[in-house]
């Protein structure tokens, strides 16, 4: 059954992209009903949070790994919604489509542009028009840089990735590995150590990452961004001058954390500004999906029941993740070495 | 004298530059020197953990052959000389050598499969826990959990797997890792060697010394081998300063110039 759910994810070849889409509200069947802690996405598996937990930065009484991290190791989602608006996380992706927003604004999440208080990226005007300009062709892309990059399988990057799919937390001497859909990210333990950033002419989708542990949050300053990843649907965006200092601070109970993540860019921002996005980690309990749980029961008889997650390979399954803006099949020779 | 033969074995081999003989099919024991001097885990097996680069030409092609416009010249690491191909794949296999520029996976950055990412020559990353190793490619998105926590293949296979499915064990220091549940996609190698998706490879991983592993793999394949066949390479340990993998997501490249808000220039 979940792997079934899978390969319709995996393969997706030919099906309707909004077949994919699995954050949709239940479209227009939902607006309006009577407020409830939460709604249910279609896709399942994730509870569509309108509020949620501040956590506190502080001191880490929980297990620990072998060298000293807190253990954190586990399969986690984002609580909120995928990466259709990056301001109204329960409203529209643009270009009005079927869509309708998770009730009022004032009911629906809140932004995730955390500072300035107004929710709003503080954009330069010319960046402005840039983002505006992606957003009001979004849903007809007439130019190449008008499809959305995951719609061709590109990284999600930072920090798209932790506003679509699942995704796992791998732990190690000396690295954590977030193991995502569309792709990996190791981060280095060497944050506090004087770890050196890769050479300021190389640039990356999902950036250098360098952190260290402060009690119950994990500190990564990131560098060389290539900022192709986009922020989602409509347009949001930094460039490749940008640096982001990421902190996923940790419940005590390990069962949440907050990704804070301040981004700073004079070529695109009038002044640095702060995102968050909640996220919780799944347990035996949750039921497994194909999206935001997306693993299945390890075969393993008279042993404790433990989850596995599979490959989830995009390009070569011509599994581009659309909604909208339809991914274009990749040519052919790419390389010469 | 077990281990001297071995010794000996290796030296020949390291010199002629060929892999050693195929009659090392059963586990080579590990000497007590290099068992001494090989990290290890909590649990005291070998610990694999680190960057790795094959500096053999498998890649190129797994076969013996001269040089060529797109390839150095090798001796080869199919311990049998050449692959067992069964009459009609043979056929295919010269169809394929044909076509490789341009019909190569690799060329579309696509996920290379097992065991072809091992000897590709780019670096991967092994982290290793108790339950698993996980390898991570520099090259493309590929990332490859060896399950080693007892949990076995699943009930049902589906044959679309990029990389298969992984249970590993230990037999000593070596690390016996079955893969299986693969799809026909991969190639194994720049010359056009292939599989199917009855792909059933058995790996096994062990230390030379701290710094380099001897990776072995058995593939056998009904539709395609008429008999199962062995492959041997050494990888290395990147030890330059401060080496870490460097993302290489190639298969953007089409694409890659428009974002973010660009018309295709870089």
């Amino acid at each position: 059954m979940t792997k079934s759910l899978l390969v319709v994810a995996a393969l997706a070849v030919a099906t309707p992209v909004v077949a994919q889409a699995p954050e949709q509200p239940a479209a227009a069947a939902n607006a309006g009903q009577q407020a409830r802690p939460a709604r249910q996405g279609q896709g399942g598996g994730i509870n569509r949070e309108r509020s949620f937990p501040a956590i506190a930065s502080g001191p880490w009484k929980g297990p620990r790994t072998a060298d000293g991290q807190p253990l954190v190791a586990g399969f986690y989602s984002n609580t909120i919604g995928n990466h259709s608006n990056f301001t109204d996380p329960q409203g529209r992706q643009p270009g009005g489509n079927e869509r309708a927003p998770l009730g009022p604004r004032s009911e629906r999440a809140p932004s995730r542009v955390s500072d300035p208080a107004d929710g709003e990226i503080p954009y330069l005007p010319a960046a402005r028009a840039l983002q505006q300009d992606f957003a009001k062709n979004f849903s007809d892309p007439v130019k190449p840089r008008y499809v959305e990059p995951l719609a061709r399988c590109a990284p999600a990057g930072v920090p798209k990735s932790y506003m679509w799919h699942g995704f796992e937390i791998r732990q190690y001497k000396g690295e954590v590995l977030f193991w995502f859909d569309s792709g990996w990210r190791l981060i280095h333990l060497d944050g506090d150590k004087g770890g050196k950033s890769l050479p300021e002419a190389i640039k990356l989708w999902n950036g250098d990452s360098h952190g260290h542990w402060e009690g119950n949050t994990l500190v990564v300053n990131v560098t060389n961004n290539n900022g192709k990843a986009l922020f989602g649907r409509q347009g949001d965006f930094m460039s490749e001058n940008a640096t982001v200092v990421e902190r996923y601070i940790f419940q005590p109970d390990g069962k949440r954390f907050n990704y804070v993540a301040t981004f700073t860019d004079p070529t695109v921002y009038a002044r640095p500004w702060t995102a968050t996005i909640p996220v919780r980690r799944f347990t035996a309990q949750d039921k497994p999906d194909g999206w935001h749980f997306d693993v299945h029961a390890a075969n393993a008889p008279a042993k404790p029941l433990a989850y596995e997650h599979d490959e989830r390979i995009c390009a070569e399954n011509n599994g581009g993740f659309g909604g909208g803006a339809v991914g274009v099949p990749g040519a052919g020779v790419l390389i010469a070495r | 004298m077990r281990q001297s033969t071995l010794k000996g074995a290796l030296v020949l081999a390291l010199l002629a530059g060929v892999a050693a003989p195929a009659g090392a099919a059963a586990p080579r024991k590990t000497s007590a020197a290099v068992a001494a001097a090989i990290p290890r885990d909590a649990q005291g097996h070998p610990d694999f953990s680190g960057i790795w680069q094959t500096l053999s030409e498998a890649d190129y092609d797994l076969e013996p052959h001269a040089d060529r416009r797109d390839a150095p010249p090798s001796a080869g690491v199919v311990e049998e000389g050449t692959i067992p191909y069964l009459p009609a794949a043979l056929e295919r296999r010269t169809k394929r050598f044909a076509t490789r520029t341009t019909e190569d996976p690799r060329l579309k950055c696509y996920v290379l499969g097992v065991p072809r990412g091992v000897y590709y020559p780019a670096p991967f990353q092994i982290l290793q826990r108790d339950e698993d190793l996980t390898l991570v490619h520099q090259f493309g998105n590929q990332v490859r959990v060896i399950h080693k926590d007892g949990s076995l293949h699943p009930e049902e296979l589906h044959k679309e797997l990029w990389l298969g499915d992984n249970r590993a064990h230990w037999e000593g220091d070596t690390l016996v890792n079955d893969v299986t549940d693969v799809n026909d996609e991969t190639w194994l190698d720049r010359a056009g060697n292939y599989h199917s998706e009855e792909l059933h490879v058995v790996e096994r991983w062990s230390f030379v010394d701290k710094d380099t592993i001897r990776y072995r793999a058995t593939l056998d394949d009904p539709k395609v081998y008429s008999r199962p066949w062995t492959i041997e390479v050494l990888l290395n340990r990147r030890r330059d300063a401060n080496f870490r993998l460097i993302e290489d997501y190639c298969y953007t490249f089409e694409y890659a110039d428009h974002y973010p808000h660009k018309d295709g220039q870089p």
